[in-house]
């Protein structure tokens, strides 16, 4: 057996209301990949943090190559041999692919920089580390999401001091090709003896390239898989919501009555002459990639853009909706796909979040009740189960899934006539997913219409009664779900097959 | 220990120099002084209010002191050139202000050019504006304004200066409108993530627009009551309130929890920048030496709030 290259123990971190981590333990061993799983808000990002020493552990231990560390800073984690590898990739644009490898890290000689001992150690380890050629001279902003992923590896381990490198959710923004081509980066990593820690949502990606798995829940260490089979994902998942979830989706219970969006063809910069239409008790789907003018789509119903030409019936009458504030009074209501930046006040907390479109609901002569405001928000808080329910805990420390509850509970108030959700689900874990899709169901139980507009495949498929194909800013197929399988969707939208 | 420190760090340092300079000349304590220091900080405490609802939208406004000068000029010409009655000099210097704000909402809301760089064009127009107006900056006084104008300044009621009242008024105003209505929770929503404001449905473009122009309108009162103490229009004489106001704002948002501009913190920093002015003044010292305290201080109080969170 392997010694083990990083132990943490006993280690616990409080917020004020919030125990964040209680005694947890993780242990990495020399030259393995090493999954961390959880529900959002089981403490996988507070334990990464700690051990960047971005946090402070109240209490426990951190041990590098069997030698504690006194003080766990980012100063002494990096001297350690520990790198990070962001969710965010905090690239420059407009800089090279040399530049950034080597940004606060440059290279130079008597004469200044050493731009091309730069580029050729760069290209070098593109090569020989991660398996792939890049030119040291392209710009960051030609490169597609994966590459920009390999950069940003690149520059965490150029020195050659890496012994461990921790990565936070590296697959959430790249498709299903993009994500192989980082696991290979990441597997070379491996047999050149760097040990991982792997944070993903995705547990068949966990279940495809860990060699052992850690598994928290609500602060806790629940399970540590030594073995792990292809099958494991199910004994994860079980691990960690703490119950057995037999099926992902609710039964559907709704059932689609008189029309409630009519659009005509509908134009813009990123899509043209798109027309479909919506009926109250049903959930339709948009699938499509990045660029298909999926996102733009949403927007412009919205408000939020422009669009060129066309036409839009909603509710009955024909709308045009210059701001989102006439999509909200017509009953239009748009749960964002960015909810930290459009979704949510984050520095307000979750009760002034929720009430913020209502707030006429709880005021008398313009001036806030607050009492009311604090009990609509508690309410709300019961009914979407968000933890912590503490309608004054401030947005900004929730995790994603409840993040998004606090969004979808801020329409609830309103009882809005037609639901856009925009990626309802992304970095948000199964638990959090399941609860979501149950209130989808209910919302167009109670007659509601809801478009649901996802890049991911399964989401559509199980939630939606009809899925909406964009290709290149078109709508190229329309197709009852109970029709589409996961494979037939996915070729749809990557225009791998005609409909 | 630390942890109280931290959080009220920024009022012990007040509690400390007042003792100070209590300690160090009696006079500073009497109620005299006290009024005195109260009512010479009324006027900014009126600009830093219309400046703090600026910030809390997440902007700046340069050109409060053109908007201070407007309300004195158009006030003072409405008395001396029209005969206006005082409440009709009133009016009309709001309205001046007014002028002052819808250029600014023009600039920021339709043409979208940033807060900072628009209420700069605005302080540049208007300063340009005044002196042409007064052949190159001369004032334009008004030695027999009606004593109901002048009372504005210098009157008081039971004993009140008329000052502190009308400052006390646009305070609690500004604190129901800011902290304790839903409009001022849609300001602060926008000014925390606008965008996020926008797609809830709130208006940002109207708010925005609007809360400019009640900025300078507020301004110009000020200018009103300056106008009404030294009987004259004096052209760029609202330049001054500038800093002061920033200062007094950001002092305020550093010791609000959330480190927020808001009412409460303003009228706090709106004293404090008063206390150090009149205590150096009575310890005799260099009054130069205010702005460098000032601006120690400041910087201090910055620090600690930074440290506050740390903390956390």
């Amino acid at each position: 057996m392997a010694h083990a290259l990083l132990q943490m123990h006993d280690i616990t971190k409080s917020f004020p209301g919030v125990l964040a981590l209680d005694k947890v333990a993780l242990s990495v061993r020399a030259g393995e990949i090493h999954g961390l799983v959880g529900e959002n808000g089981a403490g996988k990002s507070t334990i990464i943090k700690v051990l960047a020493g971005v946090y402070k552990a109240d209490g426990g231990s951190v041990a590098m190559d069997g030698e504690t560390l006194g003080d766990v800073n980012p100063r002494t984690i990096h001297a350690a041999g520990v790198r990070f590898i962001h969710q965010e990739l905090h690239l420059v644009q407009h800089f090279t692919v040399t530049e950034s490898v080597f940004m606060g890290q440059e290279l130079s000689g008597p004469t200044g920089l050493r731009r091309r001992e730069m580029t050729r150690r760069a290209e070098a380890f593109f090569r020989e580390a991660l398996g792939t050629e890049l030119q040291g001279s392209t710009l960051i902003r030609d490169l597609g999401i994966a590459e920009r992923k390999l950069v940003q590896i690149a520059r965490a381990l150029i020195d050659g001091a890496a012994k461990l490198v921790v990565f936070d959710e590296p697959t959430a923004p790249l498709s299903s090709g993009e994500t192989k081509k980082l696991f290979a980066a990441i597997k070379r990593l491996k047999e050149r003896g760097i040990a991982m820690i792997y944070v993903s949502h995705y547990l068949a990606e966990i279940t495809d390239i860990c060699d052992r798995v850690t598994v928290l829940r609500n602060g806790r260490n629940v399970a540590v898989f030594d073995d792990i089979l292809p099958d494991s994902a199910d004994a994860m998942i079980t691990a960690m919501v703490g119950r057995e979830l037999d099926a992902l989706f609710p039964s559907s219970n709704h059932a689609a009555a008189a029309q409630m969006l009519q659009v005509t063809g509908l134009a813009h910069e990123a899509f043209s002459d798109v027309s479909f239409e919506v009926r109250a008790g049903e959930i339709v789907g948009i699938a499509g990639l990045i660029g298909s003018g999926r996102e733009e789509l949403v927007d412009t119903l919205y408000g939020l853009r422009k669009p060129s030409a066309g036409s839009v019936v909603f509710d009955g009458a024909p709308r045009t909706f210059k701001a989102p504030r006439d999509a909200v009074a017509a009953g239009m209501v748009l749960v964002p796909r960015d909810r930290r930046h459009d979704g949510l006040v984050l520095d307000m907390t979750v009760s002034d979040n929720v009430n913020l479109a209502s707030l006429d609901d709880i005021s008398t002569a313009l001036i806030e009740r607050r009492k009311a405001g604090a009990e609509k928000a508690a309410g709300v808080t019961a009914q979407l189960d968000i933890r912590p329910p503490n309608p004054a805990a401030v947005a900004r420390n929730l995790s994603g899934g409840n993040q998004q509850k606090v969004v979808l509970g801020r329409w609830l108030t309103r009882g809005a006539k037609l639901f856009i959700l925009d990626e309802p689900t992304v970095g948000v874990d199964v638990g959090a997913k399941v609860e979501i899709y149950t209130l989808v169901e209910q919302l167009a139980a109670d007659g509601a219409a809801v478009i649901v507009s996802s890049s991911d495949p399964a989401e559509l498929v199980g939630l939606c009664d009809r899925v909406l194909v964009m290709l290149r800013g078109e709508i190229v197929a329309e197709v009852q779900a109970d029709m589409l399988g996961i494979d037939h969707l996915v070729a749809l939208t990557t225009g791998g097959q005609a409909a | 220990m630390r942890a109280v420190l931290a959080r009220y760090g920024f009022l012990l340092i007040i509690a400390g120099f007042f003792a100070f300079f209590s300690l160090y000349n009696p006079a500073f304590l009497t109620l005299g002084n006290q009024m005195n220091m109260v009512e010479g900080s009324a006027v900014l405490l009126i600009l830093a209010l219309g400046m703090t609802l600026v910030v809390a939208l997440g902007g700046i406004d340069l050109s409060v002191g053109i908007a201070f000068d407007m309300g004195a000029a158009f006030a003072v010409v409405a008395l001396k050139e029209y005969d206006a009655s005082w409440q009709v000099a009133c009016l009309v210097g709001v309205l001046g202000g007014v002028g002052v704000g819808v250029l600014n909402a023009i600039l920021i809301v339709g043409l979208k050019v940033s807060p900072f760089m628009a209420t700069l064009g605005t302080f540049f127009i208007g300063s340009s504006v005044q002196r042409i107006f007064t052949n190159g900056g001369g004032p334009i006084s008004h030695r027999r304004m009606p004593q109901e104008y002048r009372d504005l300044a210098v009157g008081d009621v039971f004993g009140i200066p008329t000052e502190i009242i009308i400052a006390a008024v646009v305070l609690i105003l500004y604190f129901i409108f800011l902290e304790r209505s839903i409009l001022g929770k849609r300001v602060h929503a926008i000014g925390l993530q606008r965008s996020a404001a926008n797609v809830a449905g709130i208006p940002v473009r109207k708010y925005m627009f609007v809360a400019f122009i009640i900025a300078s309108a507020t301004c110009a009162i000020g200018g009103l009551i300056g106008s009404a103490n030294i009987r004259m229009f004096t052209p760029l004489a609202g330049f001054s309130y500038l800093l002061d106001a920033i200062a007094a704002v950001f002092i305020g948002a550093s010791i609000h929890p959330k480190g927020r501009p808001n009412v409460i913190g303003t009228l706090i920093g709106v004293l404090f920048l008063g206390m150090i002015g009149n205590g150096l003044n009575l310890m005799g010292l260099n009054f130069n030496l205010k702005d460098a305290l000032s601006g120690l201080i400041l910087v201090g109080a910055l620090a600690l709030a930074v440290g506050q969170k740390r903390l956390r």
